[in-house]
């Protein structure tokens, strides 16, 4: 696979612009090239406006899910390209596994990686993966995350092998924590993750592209249960999840959590028991 | 244990207390503590007197009261050369003062103390916004007048809505009533149960007014002369009429049980209470109620461990007993704050279940019952009410004058708190 380097993170409102202006060809196959980014480090004014909105304390190990805010744009880059197999405007996210090997320190210089991979059909449309990876100079890999995106309606060839297990998190049926989902949030996730996603920020967007009004950004759900595990897991962890029914904003979720034999367990979930999120923290192996 | 020397209750002063947004709507916390000690310092002669110190709190504090209880020395007619410092444990506040005094009575670093706590859920601090917050901040921060303006910038309409704060867990989002009614699930405690523990604590409560027995621990104040939450003809047949407020999050709603009668109401108030050696009481001719045995604080994990959110006393009482090589029913009278009368049946309910006392206390037998005519006889939180900080030092003096009543004895305390925490102690005469 060829290596595109950049010199500066993409722009995503501009991405954005381009995703929904630009007429798409939309090729058959993935584009066989992974985009690079070396030098960038993460800033402790952006790690506290995204501590602010996901409920992580300040001053902390950066959070786990931190580091998806730098390869997003990366993601967003190639998802746009016109000869991008899947319409990036309306992707849903279904999953996104992170593993990290040790917390990431701010202003460490690291370079960034970030290719698509696994094009298959869906039953209900087709998804794609997009891999990236944060290494330090000296070639360290730290930090590893897969998220799987879902268009309605797109094509692609089956699997060629099974999808690896989904999480399964075994909780109790007490909920532990009651959350109102502000009907700002999307808005103030966009603000610090610079993900513009329309059906998380107007209604209207979101009905025409399928969803019941705007929903909540499953990242910004993921890392607003970890929040709420603060303190319970170290960091060189694995943590997978799965979005189930988007999570509607405003409204009330539950958080459901359970201690498993070597980590955690939880589900996020409507007041009227409907799965938002089901996610599991692990040991990095 | 024997610590080097008992700590007296020598007695105390409080405000009645009064339902939020009513008597006491415009006094604050400052005000209501400045009136305790006031009526305290009257009654046992201490008017420009130094105790030893001056230890209180408040749960719900304007942050231009961090020093709260120096100003209402200050403010009262103690000498003003009276130290003091703020304590908070939130509805622990009260009984954990007293404890720090009592510890540096035992330890002779003084030979006197005052404790008490205040709270106002009528005067309570509003916050501003959390994003109005961060804009003025940042205006603040800014260095230039240019920053100032781009800071400001940032203003928006939607901004003005103030934050009130509310009794909510952070790490749930769940208030105490809501968290309580999943205990009282949990336990199966059942609605008749709760409402006769209220009707009780009113009788005794207002038996305990006809008797005079608050003659010597009160002083009006702004009107009121006892509880206006009393409510003296309360009975199981009118609590019974009322509709369940707090429900179990997440589970079917038949399953509530918990009304406004038979929780407690938020409450205005405050309550100080007289610590000293068995020599400076002596020496000024003043009795001694009871001595203070010795304290327990314990935390549950209420967030992802699966214990209730007010079980803490629970876990704080079988420590505490284990050191004094007593057992539960060695005792002559118990003070069970009720916060919910849910919550002191599941306290109750715990301590006699053989599955809890083995897997959570790690006990080979369960601690058993209690003569349940023993507990709270003069009623408590459900029909005083519960300013939160204050509800420690109303109880200590109570439970140390119905034991000098009594001619000697042993008694019980037990203060749930939020955030997962508990307050006990023993007393003895």
């Amino acid at each position: 696979m060829a290596t595109e380097t950049l010199d500066a993170p993409p722009t995503l409102g501009a991405l954005y612009g381009r995703a929904l202006l630009t007429a798409r060809s939309g090729g058959d196959t993935l584009p066989d090239r992974t985009l690079e980014l070396a030098g960038t480090t993460i800033d402790a004014d952006a790690v506290a406006d995204y501590a602010h909105v996901c409920g992580f304390r300040v001053g902390g190990d950066v959070p786990l899910t931190y580091p998806h805010m730098l390869a997003f744009p990366l993601q967003m880059r190639l998802m746009t390209d016109r000869e991008f197999p899947l319409p990036a405007p309306g992707m849903v996210h279904l999953r996104n596994v992170i593993s990290q090997r040790r917390a990431l320190e701010v202003g460490e210089p690291l370079t960034l990686r970030v290719h698509a991979e696994r094009l298959v059909s869906h039953p209900k449309g087709a998804q794609v993966d997009l891999v990236a990876n944060v290494s330090t100079p000296d070639g360290e890999d730290t930090w590893h995350s897969r998220s799987t995106y879902f268009v309605r309606g797109a094509q692609a060839d089956d699997a060629a092998e099974p999808a690896p297990p989904e999480p399964a998190p075994v909780v109790g049926d007490r909920p532990h924590a009651v959350w109102k989902v502000p009907g700002d949030i999307g808005r103030r996730y966009a603000a610090v993750s610079g993900d513009v996603n329309p059906i998380h920020i107007n209604s209207l967007a979101a009905k025409a592209f399928g969803m019941p009004g705007t929903i909540a950004h499953g990242m910004w759900s993921k890392a607003r249960v970890l929040a709420a595990l603060s303190g319970r897991y170290g960091p060189a962890s694995t943590v997978d999840a799965v979005f189930r029914a988007p999570l509607r904003t405003p409204s009330t979720a539950l958080l459901y959590t359970a201690a498993a034999k070597d980590g955690w367990d939880a589900a996020l979930r409507s007041s009227k028991g409907k799965d938002h999120l089901l996610l599991t923290i692990r040991p990095s192996s | 244990m024997a610590s080097p020397r008992r700590a007296a209750v020598v007695g105390a002063n409080r405000i009645p207390f009064a339902r939020s947004n009513g008597a006491y709507a415009r006094a604050s916390n400052s005000d209501m503590l400045t009136a305790a000690l006031d009526g305290l310092v009257a009654r046992f002669g201490l008017a420009d007197e130094r105790v030893g110190e001056v230890v209180a709190g408040a749960v719900l504090k304007h942050s231009r009261d961090f020093n709260l209880t120096r100003e209402a020395v200050l403010a009262s007619r103690l000498s003003p050369w009276t130290p003091t410092y703020d304590v908070q444990q939130a509805c622990g506040t009260g009984l954990e003062a007293a404890v720090l005094i009592a510890n540096k009575i035992a330890l002779g670093q003084v030979e006197s103390g005052i404790a008490g706590g205040v709270d106002t859920t009528s005067d309570a601090p509003i916050a501003v916004n959390e994003d109005l917050r961060e804009v003025l901040l940042a205006a603040n921060r800014a260095k230039s007048t240019a920053g100032v303006v781009k800071a400001l910038a940032g203003l928006r309409p939607g901004q003005i809505v103030p934050e009130i704060p509310a009794n909510r867990e952070p790490g749930t989002g769940m208030s105490m009533g809501e968290h309580t009614a999943i205990t009282a699930a949990h336990w199966a405690i059942s609605r008749t149960a709760q409402d006769e523990l209220t009707a009780l604590s009113h009788q005794n409560l207002a038996k305990a007014y006809d008797a005079g027995f608050f003659d010597d621990l009160m002083t009006p104040y702004l009107g009121l002369t006892k509880d206006n939450n009393l409510r003296a003809d309360s009975s199981v047949e009118k609590l019974g009429k009322l509709k369940p407020v707090f429900f179990p999050a997440g589970a079917d709603k038949a399953e509530a049980t918990m009304t406004a009668g038979n929780s407690t109401p938020l409450t205005d108030g405050a309550a100080t209470v007289l610590l000293a050696s068995d020599e400076w009481a002596a020496e000024r001719g003043l009795p001694v109620l009871a001595h203070v045995v010795d304290a327990e604080t314990a935390a549950v994990d209420y967030v992802h461990g699966d214990e209730g959110l007010l079980m803490a006393p629970a876990y704080a009482v079988p420590r505490m007993l284990e050191r004094n090589g007593l057992t539960l029913q060695d005792f002559d009278f118990y003070e069970i704050h009720e916060a919910f009368a849910s919550t002191v049946l599941a306290t109750l309910a715990a301590w006699e279940s053989p599955q809890f006392c083995k897997e959570r206390l790690g006990l080979d037998a369960p601690l058993g019952s209690i003569d349940r005519g023993k507990l709270n006889v003069h009623g408590s939180s459900l029909a005083a009410g519960h300013p939160f900080a204050a509800t420690g030092a109303r109880i200590v003096p109570t439970l140390a004058k119905i034991l000098h009543e009594n001619g000697g004895g042993r008694g019980l305390i037990s203060i749930c708190a939020a955030g997962g925490q508990g307050v006990v102690a023993i007393l003895e005469a």
